[in-house]
């Protein structure tokens, strides 16, 4: 099953904060729910793990994270994750774009583009809810990176940001989690924008 | 038939053919004391549970044991690697394909068995699937059909990638299985050409499934000491399974006992013979010990005999009045990652070339291409393993289409096509020889019943007002009871069906049978055409089926076969009782047989009624010294009975339909299923299993399907995404009948169970067509669930408000 998602979050700091921090994978890859990166192989290469739940569906991926490119004038990463649950039941990849804008304001904007294609038991049992599930992912991720780039900077904003990202949980919170996606369920089935599947 | 009052009160108290009586097969099941597979429980039995792939299409690098062992109550976990040695690893399917047994290296599709775990309960089993590691590599899968055959596809089954056929012709490409055709492609060509009018559609069989309330299962023990093995297996069709059985064991067939006990439904899904089957019997072979294995509702929708899969393309020529001149209709099959439909040799498309329907068509041709994909193997179930559903659904669709393509009525253009009544036995221009029908009649009852011209009026009014209301007709030819012995062969087993008749001193009878029920009474059918042929009462004659130690070989109960072909083996045999009954009757009472008549239960002397022997009297001679010289004891009979032809019911269906113009709900407000099929054995057997299977119709039409993402991920197997519709959802069904025997048959019976279902679907989609037919729709795939048919109101621009 693939999912497209395209997101835009808006930073409260200055484009190039923004850029350095998005060139940090460790950091990048810590703002993704449930994510961690357990390895660093090589400037480009890098070892994880993502914990997610999906109704009965439990399962953990590990795989690597690759980073396809960095330009630095686009201020755009790609990075491919590929990954199988460790019982060997689903494998799930990410083709995912970021990139940073400066906006009018002097301030910035992070805009994700992921492609996800998941394979297997985590499919028949959660793929109706792929599409929501994926869209609270990339939310999570857009709203953590940007306290994470907050936190770098200084004052009370910055602390209570570092405060944020330091409560941040280390796996998806299950139940908070499956709120926010049923109340974007709900959302979408009233108008509102719906994450785009494919297949 | 009894002519006098007396005589006819002695024809009822048989209870006989024709009688609405009470089924024999409720006492137990209403009272949940049936006996299922799972209800087998036997000493020291393991528990078997399967290890399956999560992926469509990949390599398997490893498979890891060890903590799957270390659960608590695991005893094994079997793989392909420890099958090797026994070379069951692989097994022949019914369709003269190879399927792995338990994957081989790679799997080819979702859910594909990859290793079975023995544990003391079924629980422990769970716990230690989810504790082998299977290490896989995953490989691009091909879902869509139409990309099978691309230049440089994926090669699903790179086991036979050389291999230039199948067990059915040429193949043309890796993922190729076979083409079949029918019929004179160069004649219906040319009449193609020079037609006045063509119509061409592309219409879909959705693959779907029968989800039978009892999944498949069995229990497997064999016996070290005295080399028999017994299993006890849900199967339509056990004679088959113990003849493959000892194909693949090596053990003597007469040493393999297979138990068929109660089914809760079949529908084509309980045909084949399953991997899980096979690693039990094996498991039990190597350890002694009784295994159990029974599917989970997800793996029975998964892995196990769906239906269809069809993308057809169908064609009529016709004048410009109608007539059909010519058809041509081209399918795809998908058959999955092997091809184990059942099939007979000569029809690997099964009985895909009765799609002429009822119809006379001079010229017709008809082919079938049949492609590997990364799905489940099967197409075999559904109420007609035939491709009957497939064949009528188009023909039925089609000339709808041709109906508004040249604006004649619905209605009209069947009659203007029908084969005439005078026109019987009809030979198709595909080779089928119809046997009996009254197609005008039978549509003109439904019509005057439902009062169509005034139907047609108030569609006409809704239609002015923006409203949609559709009116479907369907004038189905079935075609059942596989089959004449020259045509019909399984593994080249010649489908025929047995009867083995024994009637007791005092009477009674017991009758085995080939056949195997799931459910459709024949406990009762069969002894009420055996009560009218002995003239013993059906209460005291036993039926028994399905213990292949005990009933004689037959081929089991699916494609409507048993009233067809076991009835008429049970008829046959009974009149060779009652052949014997005759001779001794003369005997006692001391005329020559041609002196005797046949009266309900006894033979009376000609001109001298008071002098006869009932069939109970006869009974007690025959085991007494007071018969004819020379002749041996007992009262028996057997029948091993080859068809001459097969049985084609038929019926005229009309569905009303009230669409919502703004959800698509659709809703059925009328359906009228008129159903012959010959001679009525037992009327409201016939009325049950006539509901059932319209309510398996509305089911397909309006809402099942196996759906599977493009990575060949299945999202419908479960009971939350696949529709059953229950009592809340389905439709009041309103029955009929018209009778006209079959020539061939013993009593003139048909089979009856799947008409209402080939039938019923291309009935439900005329409708729901028909809502929108003013507007130049010709043609909606099913299923018509709500947002499908929404699709169409939206595009069509239905859904505005004013």
């Amino acid at each position: 099953m693939l999912v497209k998602l395209e997101k835009t979050f808006p930073i409260d700091a200055p484009a190039d904060v923004a850029w350095s921090l998005l060139q940090d994978i460790q950091s990048v890859a810590a703002c993704m729910p449930g994510a961690q990166i357990t390895e660093r192989v090589d400037d480009r290469h890098y070892q994880g793990q993502v914990g997610v739940r999906m109704g009965p569906a439990s399962v953990t991926f590990k795989g690597t994270i690759e980073v396809q490119s960095v330009d630095a004038t686009q201020r755009q990463l790609r990075l491919v994750g590929k990954g199988a649950d460790t019982a060997g039941t689903s494998s799930a990849s990410m083709d995912l774009t970021a990139s940073i804008r400066s906006t009018a304001d002097g301030k910035a904007e992070l805009t994700g583009l992921s492609e996800v294609t998941v394979n297997g038991k985590l499919v028949s049992f959660g793929g109706r809810l792929m599409g929501q599930v994926s869209d609270q992912i990339l939310t999570q991720f857009g709203e953590n990176f940007a306290q994470r780039v907050l936190a770098q900077g200084q004052g009370a904003t910055a602390q209570q940001a570092a405060a944020s990202v330091a409560a941040q949980p280390r796996e998806i919170n299950a139940l908070a989690f499956l709120w926010r996606v049923v109340v974007g369920f709900f959302k979408s089935l009233f108008g509102g924008k719906k994450p785009r599947s494919a297949g | 038939m009894a002519t006098t009052a007396e005589a006819v009160e002695r024809e009822q108290k048989l209870q006989g053919v024709g009688c609405s009586r009470r089924r024999k097969e409720d006492a137990r099941f209403i009272q949940g004391k049936g006996t299922y597979v799972d209800d087998i429980k036997l000493p020291g039995m393991l528990f078997g549970s399967i290890v399956r792939s999560p992926y469509a299409h990949a390599r398997i690098k490893s498979i890891n044991k060890a903590k799957a062992l270390a659960v608590p109550g695991v005893v094994a976990v079997l793989t392909a690697d420890d099958l090797k040695p026994v070379n069951l690893h692989w097994m022949p399917t019914l369709g003269g394909d190879v399927q792995a047994v338990l994957a081989d290296k790679k799997v080819c599709f979702q859910m594909q068995e990859v290793a079975m775990v023995l544990a003391t309960d079924r629980y422990a089993a769970a716990d230690g699937v989810a504790q082998v590691e299977v290490e896989y590599d995953e490989l691009p899968a091909i879902v869509d059909p139409h990309k099978s055959m691309a230049p440089g596809a994926p090669v699903i089954r790179e086991d036979i990638a050389d291999k230039k056929e199948v067990g059915h012709g040429p193949r043309t490409h890796p993922n190729h299985i076979f083409t079949w055709e029918a019929g004179d492609k160069a004649g219906t060509d040319a009449v193609f050409a020079n037609a006045p009018v063509t119509v061409r559609e592309e219409i879909l069989n959705p693959r779907v499934h029968p989800c039978p309330m009892e999944t498949c299962g069995c229990v497997a023990s064999f016996d070290k000491v005295a080399g028999q093995l017994t299993v006890y297996l849900t199967s339509q069709a056990p004679h088959l399974v113990r003849t493959v059985v000892a194909m693949l064991s090596g053990i003597p067939e007469s040493k393999i006992r297979l138990v068929g006990g109660d089914i809760g439904g079949g529908f084509g899904n309980k045909v084949p013979v399953y991997p899980g089957y096979v690693v039990a019997i094996v498991a039990s072979i190597v350890t002694g010990v009784p295994i159990k294995w029974i599917e989970s509702r997800i793996e029975n929708l998964s892995t196990t005999g769906f239906a269809r899969d069809y993308h057809g393309i169908g064609e009529l020529a016709a004048d410009k009045d109608g007539r059909i001149q010519a058809l041509r209709f081209t399918a795809l099959a998908d058959h999955g990652a092997f091809n184990s439909h059942v099939s007979a040799t000569k029809f690997p498309a099964g009985l895909f070339s009765i799609c002429t329907g009822s119809y006379a068509i001079p010229k017709a041709y008809c082919r079938v291409d049949a492609v590997y994909t990364n799905k489940a193997p099967g197409g075999v179930a559904y109420r007609c393993s035939l491709r009957v559903t497939e064949a009528v659904y188009l023909i039925e669709r089609m000339i709808d289409i041709l109906a508004q393509k040249l604006n004649i009525d619905k209605a009209e253009i069947r009659r203007r096509n029908f084969v005439k009544a005078e026109q019987f036995p009809y030979t198709t221009a595909l080779g089928w020889t119809l046997d009996s029908g009254n197609y005008r009649a039978a549509l003109d009852k439904v019509l005057k019943a439902v009062n169509y011209e005034a139907l047609r009026k108030e569609q006409a009014e809704k239609r002015a007002r923006g409203e949609l209301m559709g009116i479907g007709i369907s004038t189905f030819t079935e075609i059942v009871g596989a089959g004449p012995n020259k045509a019909c062969d399984i593994l080249g087993i010649s489908l025929f069906d047995s009867c083995d008749i024994r009637v007791n001193p005092t009477g009674s009878a017991i009758a085995r049978l080939g056949t195997m029920s799931q459910g459709q009474g024949h406990a009762t059918t069969y002894a009420q055409i055996i009560a009218t042929e002995l003239g013993l009462s059906s209460d005291e004659i036993q039926i028994e089926e399905g213990d292949t130690d005990k009933a004689p070989y037959g081929a089991g109960t699916w494609g409507s076969r048993s009233t067809p072909v076991g009835g008429a083996a049970a008829a046959v045999a009974a009149r060779k009782v009652k052949a014997k009954a005759q001779k001794i009757a003369a005997h006692l009472l001391e005329v020559a047989e041609g002196d005797l008549e046949w009266d309900v239960d006894r033979f009376k002397v000609k001109g001298n009624p008071s002098q006869a022997k009932t069939m109970k009297e006869i009974a007690m001679a025959a085991h007494t010294s007071n018969i004819p010289d020379g002749m041996e004891k007992g009262l028996d009979g057997s029948e091993y009975y080859d068809p001459p032809n097969m049985t084609y019911p038929f019926g005229a269906y009309l569905c009303v339909v009230d669409i919502d113009r703004f959800t698509g709900e659709t809703k059925v407000r009328r359906f009228y299923a008129l159903d012959d099929c010959g001679t009525r054995i037992n009327p409201m057997i016939i009325e049950g299993q006539i509901h059932g299977g319209l309510t398996e119709a509305y089911a397909v039409a309006m809402g099942q399907q196996l759906v599977f993402d493009s990575g060949g991920n299945i999202l419908s197997n479960s009971l939350m995404d696949y529709f059953v519709p229950t009592a809340v959802e389905t439709p009041k069904w309103e029955t009929d009948y018209t009778v006209t025997p079959s020539p061939h048959h013993p009593i003139g019976a048909k089979g009856v169970a799947e008409s209402p279902h080939v039938g019923g679907i291309p009935c439900f989609s005329n409708a729901v067509v028909d809502a929108f037919a003013h507007l130049g729709v010709t043609h909606m795939d099913m299923p018509h669930s709500a947002f499908n048919v929404w699709k169409t109101i939206h595009k069509l621009g239905l859904d505005k408000h004013a």
